[in-house]
C-alpha cells in the first residue's frame, strides 16, 4: 500500500530551516542505478553503464544535449524499458508517475475525470478518486475547472492538470519528462515554483528530465550532467541551497555560478 | 472560467442562419429558373426528356403516396444496411487492430471487398439470396463497409504513444486500454467513416433495387426508377431521383448531427461547419 499521505498544502516561501528536517524525508523511497546500460535493437547504443544513486525524497534533474537518452534513463527507471545490462532498484510498493512533455491528456474526458485517471487504471474506489481529484485540482490551481475540457484550456493549465492527475496518485516516485519544456516562459517560472512547493509539501522522490539549466539548478538537490550519445554521467553538481528556495536566489552570484558550472560540463566535449 | 459560453441573441442567430442559407438558396433558384427557361426553348415539347419543375411538382403531388412508400422502403432498407455495416465493420476493425498478423492476414481481402465493383456483384448476391429486400440489404451493407473498417482501423492504429506509455505505467490490461483509450481516441475517425458510409448506404439499397428490378410490386426508389423510366414518365423519375438525394442527405445529415454532439468536446474534429 502507499505510504501515509501527507496532506496538500503549500508550503510558502519564507525564511526556511535546513532541508533534513523537512516532512519530505519521511517514507520517501530511494532508487538506486547499478551499471545501467541501453543497447536498442537498432544496434544504437543509448546508454553507457550508469550508476546513480537517489536518495529517498531526493530531487534530481537531468540534463544533456538531445538525444543523449535521459529519456532513455527515465523510462528504465519507469519500467517502461528493460535496461540490457545492469539493474534498476526501487522499493517494491513504490508508486510511481510520470508527467510528460506534452501534458498527455485525453481530450474525451473532462478535467476532473482526467484527474481521476491514473487511480481509476490503478483501481481505486470511486468515491475515493473523486475526493483526491478535487484535492489535487485544488493544489494546483484548477478547482472549478472540473467541467471543463482539455482544448479550453491554456498550455499552463494543461500542465497543471498533468501534475494533478499525477499527485492525486500520491505517488513516492515522480518521474518528469521535459514537463515545462513546452510552455511559455512566465508560464515555466511559475510552474517551477509550484513543483518546489509540490514536492516540498508531499515529500517525493523526483526525478527530471530537462534541457533548461537554470530550471535544473533551481529545483534540484542535485544536478547530473550527461554526454552526449552515447549517454554516460560527465558530472554530478550538488546544489547545497536550502528549501524551500525563493526566486531572489535566480539573481545570486552563487545561483549563476553553479549554471555556470554545469553549462560548462555540458559544453566539455572529450 | 476558461470557456467563456458565447449565447448568442435570437436576432443575430436569425442573421446567422440567413447569411448561412441565403447564398445556396439563391443558386437553388437561379439554377431552377435556368432549367424553366430550357424546358420553354430548347426542349420545348419534349417533356420526356427534360420535363419543366412544374411537372415535377405536379408528379411529386399526383404519386405522392408512391413515392413516398418508395423512399420509406428504401429508408429502412439502408438504414439496415448500414446498421449491420457499423457493427460488423467495427468489430472487424477491432480485431484486426490487436494483432499484426491478423491485420496483414485479412487487411488485403477488406481492400478487395471495396475494390470489387458492387453492381458487378449484386446479381450474384440477389441468386443467392433471392429477389428480395434482403439481398438489398446485403448490397447497401457490403458498399458502406470498407469506410467503417479502414477509418476504424486508421483511428486504433493512431493512439499516441505517450499515452500508450502513461496507460502502460499503470499495468493496464489491454481489455481497458481498448475501452478507456484505443476505442474512444478513435472515434474522431470512425465518425468520419460513418458519415461517408451513411450516403453509400442508401446509394447500395438502391443498386439493390435496381438488380431485383420488379421482383416486388411495391419496392423502393430504385424499382420505382426503373418503372417510371420503363413507362417514360420522366416527370415521376425526377421526382424520384429527387427523394432518392433527399434521402442520401437527410442519411448524411443525422449521421453529422450525432458525430457532432459525440465529438463536441473534442475541438478542431466537431465543429465541421
Amino acid at each position: 500500500m502507499l505510504n501515509p499521505a501527507p496532506a496538500f498544502t503549500m508550503v510558502q516561501a519564507a525564511d526556511s530551516p535546513a532541508n533534513a528536517d523537512l516532512p519530505r524525508r519521511a517514507g520517501a523511497v530511494s532508487i538506486t542505478l547499478r551499471g545501467v546500460e541501453k543497447q536498442f535493437d537498432s544496434g544504437v547504443v543509448a546508454l553507457q553503464p550508469i550508476d546513480l544513486s537517489i536518495a529517498g525524497g531526493e530531487f534530481i534533474s537531468i540534463v544533456g544535449p538531445s538525444g543523449c537518452g535521459k529519456s532513455t534513463l527515465l523510462r528504465i527507471v519507469a519500467g517502461l524499458i528493460q535496461p540490457t545490462g545492469g539493474t534498476c532498484e526501487r522499493a517494491q510498493n513504490a508508486t510511481a508517475a510520470f508527467v510528460f512533455q506534452d501534458a498527455a491528456l485525453l481530450p474525451w474526458r473532462n478535467v476532473a475525470r482526467n484527474a481521476e485517471l491514473l487511480m481509476e487504471l490503478e483501481g481505486y474506489p470511486l468515491s475515493e478518486r473523486k475526493a483526491r481529484a478535487q484535492e489535487a485540482l485544488q493544489v494546483v490551481g484548477l478547482a472549478g475547472f472540473d467541467a471543463s475540457y482539455p482544448h479550453q484550456l491554456s498550455g499552463g493549465m494543461r500542465m497543471r492538470l498533468s501534475l494533478a492527475r499525477a499527485i492525486a496518485l500520491r505517488p513516492n516516485v515522480m518521474l518528469l519528462d521535459e514537463p515545462l519544456a513546452a510552455v511559455d516562459e512566465l508560464t515555466r517560472d511559475v510552474l517551477q515554483e509550484e513543483l518546489s512547493q509540490l514536492w516540498l509539501s508531499t515529500g517525493f522522490t523526483a526525478l527530471l528530465v530537462t534541457h533548461n539549466v537554470h530550471e535544473a539548478v533551481y529545483l534540484s538537490d542535485r544536478v547530473v550532467v550527461m554526454s552526449a550519445r552515447p549517454g554516460r554521467i560527465l558530472k554530478i553538481v550538488d546544489v547545497p541551497f536550502a528549501f524551500p528556495r525563493s526566486p531572489e536566489l535566480r539573481a545570486t552570484p552563487e545561483f549563476a555560478r553553479l549554471t555556470g558550472e554545469v553549462s560548462a560540463a555540458l559544453r566539455h566535449r572529450e | 472560467m476558461a470557456a467563456i459560453a458565447r449565447r448568442a441573441s435570437p436576432r443575430s442567430m436569425l442573421l446567422r442562419i440567413v447569411s448561412i442559407g441565403l447564398p445556396p438558396a439563391l443558386v437553388a433558384a437561379c439554377a431552377i429558373a435556368l432549367w424553366y427557361v430550357l424546358t420553354i426553348t430548347i426542349y420545348k415539347g419534349k417533356g420526356f426528356l427534360l420535363p419543366g419543375p412544374q411537372d415535377v411538382a405536379a408528379a411529386f403531388v399526383e404519386n405522392g403516396a408512391l413515392v413516398f412508400e418508395a423512399t420509406l422502403t428504401t429508408l429502412k432498407e439502408a438504414t439496415l444496411g448500414y446498421c449491420a455495416a457499423i457493427v460488423l465493420g467495427i468489430s472487424f476493425a477491432a480485431v484486426l487492430s490487436q494483432s499484426r498478423v491478423l491485420e496483414r492476414s485479412f487487411y488485403p481481402y477488406a481492400v478487395l471487398l471495396q475494390t470489387v465493383p458492387v453492381v458487378a456483384i449484386a446479381p450474384l448476391i440477389v441468386l443467392w439470396f433471392g429477389y428480395n429486400d434482403f439481398s438489398v440489404v446485403i448490397i447497401s451493407l457490403i458498399i458502406s463497409l470498407f469506410p467503417i473498417i479502414n477509418n476504424t482501423l486508421l483511428g486504433l492504429r493512431s493512439t499516441s504513444r505517450t499515452l500508450v506509455e502513461l496507460f502502460a505505467m499503470h499495468h493496464t490490461s489491454r481489455a481497458v486500454s481498448f475501452w478507456k483509450l484505443r476505442l474512444p481516441g478513435a472515434l474522431p475517425s470512425i465518425m468520419a467513416g460513418l458519415r461517408i458510409s451513411a450516403g453509400l448506404s442508401v446509394i447500395g439499397a438502391i443498386i439493390g433495387e435496381f438488380i431485383i428490378g420488379s421482383g416486388n410490386s411495391q419496392g423502393g426508389l430504385g424499382v420505382q426508377i426503373i418503372f417510371a423510366q420503363g413507362r417514360m414518365y420522366t416527370a415521376l423519375l425526377f421526382a424520384e431521383v429527387i427523394a432518392a438525394t433527399a434521402l442520401g442527405f437527410l442519411f448524411f445529415s443525422a449521421v453529422s448531427i450525432v458525430s457532432n454532439l459525440l465529438l463536441r468536446h473534442w475541438h478542431e474534429s466537431a465543429s465541421a461547419d
